[in-house]
């Protein structure tokens, strides 16, 4: 029983282990591409780090795509998961510029502010 | 004969392993760690819990994944991954830190903007304050224009009525020469040939008398004395002294200065009238009274 079984474990390791019929990553490339898309309606182009994965991003998509059509499914899906994780980070960088110029935006205002404030009290 | 085989599966599995493992861990899962440190001790750390415990799970794949299969494209994959989000709980945390320093900074803004209104607000409330109080005193001012315009309007109605009351017997003309003119009749004034005044005509010379004291009190008078052409020129002359030096003692009883008044009889000297009718000597006997006009 366990003789004849050792060879047919051996076989399934294998596979499991070092390739072998991969599905289609087609949910992974439509989360990798979702995930681009927003990155580049949010203005990822416009910071530096952010346009930097935003392209990271794109580029695996590209080679993720040509690897599916070879067959090469598992090598996409990889691709496609640094492409998803690529522009997610993407789109946090392009959020965190905004969010510090904003900052930046309120303590020239408010310095401003204190500027008009100490002004008109000198006036008074 | 069981030891054996599973020795066997054993051995099959160490060599599997053995195959697909490497000593170094690869560049990525070395980038990972990293970026999970740093981020770990960023404001991440304190701020998003959520994104480095994500991140933390995402390493801890690649490490077992690298522990079991070793540099393989798979655990290259996890490790790529776990960078990125380390990095972005890193770039999370920085955006919330920005975020509380925005807040805190249109917080301070908002206080300041209260402090200067509330101070603004109190400037408003002295300066209507001051414009209250000025406005009572000008409606008091007005209140005393208005007491004063009244007590105007009353001397001027009394004097008018002066006027009119001296109007009423004696005739006022304005002459150019002389001045204003006040012709009284002696008939109001005397009995014939006397110099008294009759207690009527008192009345009569009390309202000269107010109207003269009423009027400029540097201007001189003269009070004139005239009587029509019956009896003698020197008889008179000499009751009209008397009759216009009476009417000039009366007036001067009444408040008028002795300073400014003087008389002086004419007698028959200065007829306004023809004497030969009765009119016209009532006309003629007579005290004029001249108020002559201030030397300029």
């Amino acid at each position: 029983m366990y003789k004849s079984m050792t060879p047919v474990l051996a076989a399934f390791l294998v596979t499991l282990g070092c390739g072998g019929s991969f599905p289609p990553p087609t949910q992974a490339l439509a989360d990798a591409q979702s995930a681009t898309r927003s990155a580049t309606e949010l203005g990822a182009a416009r910071q530096p780090m952010a346009q930097l994965h935003l392209q990271l991003a794109q580029e695996q998509i590209g080679k993720a795509t040509v690897a599916m059509k070879d067959g090469e499914n598992e090598r996409a899906d990889g691709l496609l998961r640094r492409a998803k994780s690529d522009a997610e980070l993407s789109i946090a960088l392009t959020r965190d510029q905004t969010a510090k110029t904003d900052a930046t935006k309120a303590t020239v205002q408010s310095n401003a502010q204190q500027t008009v404030n100490a002004n008109q009290g000198a006036a008074q | 004969m069981n030891t054996i085989r599973n020795t066997g599966i054993a051995v099959v599995l160490a060599a599997l392993a053995a195959g697909c493992a490497e000593t170094l861990p690869p560049q990525e899962l070395v980038m990972a760690r990293a970026t999970y440190g740093r981020a770990a001790k960023g404001p991440a750390g304190s701020l998003d819990p959520g994104d480095l415990h994500s991140a933390q799970e995402s390493l801890a794949l690649a490490e077992q994944s690298f522990t079991a299969n070793g540099d393989t494209p798979g655990t290259r994959d996890l490790a790529y991954v776990a960078d990125r989000r380390g990095k972005l709980a890193e770039a999370r945390g920085d955006a919330m830190q920005a975020n509380q320093r925005q807040q805190a900074t249109l917080g301070q803004m908002h206080d300041a903007e209260t402090r200067q209104l509330a101070s603004t607000s109190a400037q408003l409330g002295r300066a209507n304050m001051q414009v209250t109080l000025q406005g009572q005193a000008l409606q008091n001012q007005d209140q005393v224009l208005a007491v004063e315009h009244q007590r105007r309007q009353e001397a001027d109605a009394r004097a008018e009525k002066a006027a009119a009351d001296l109007a009423a017997f004696a005739s006022v003309k304005q002459d150019p020469q002389r001045g204003m003119v006040i012709t009284l009749s002696g008939g109001v004034l005397f009995v014939t040939n006397k110099s008294d005044l009759l207690p009527s005509a008192q009345i009569k010379l009390n309202e000269v008398a107010d109207a003269l004291t009423k009027q400029d009190g540097e201007s001189k008078i003269v009070v004139e004395g005239h009587t029509d052409s019956q009896g003698g020129a020197g008889y008179n002359q000499e009751l009209s002294q008397r009759r216009a030096q009476s009417v000039r003692d009366y007036l001067v009883s009444r408040g008028v200065a002795t300073d400014r008044i003087t008389s002086q009889g004419f007698g028959l000297t200065r007829p306004i009238a023809d004497n030969a009718s009765a009119e016209g000597r009532a006309n003629n006997r007579r005290v004029e009274i001249v108020v002559q006009p201030r030397a300029q």
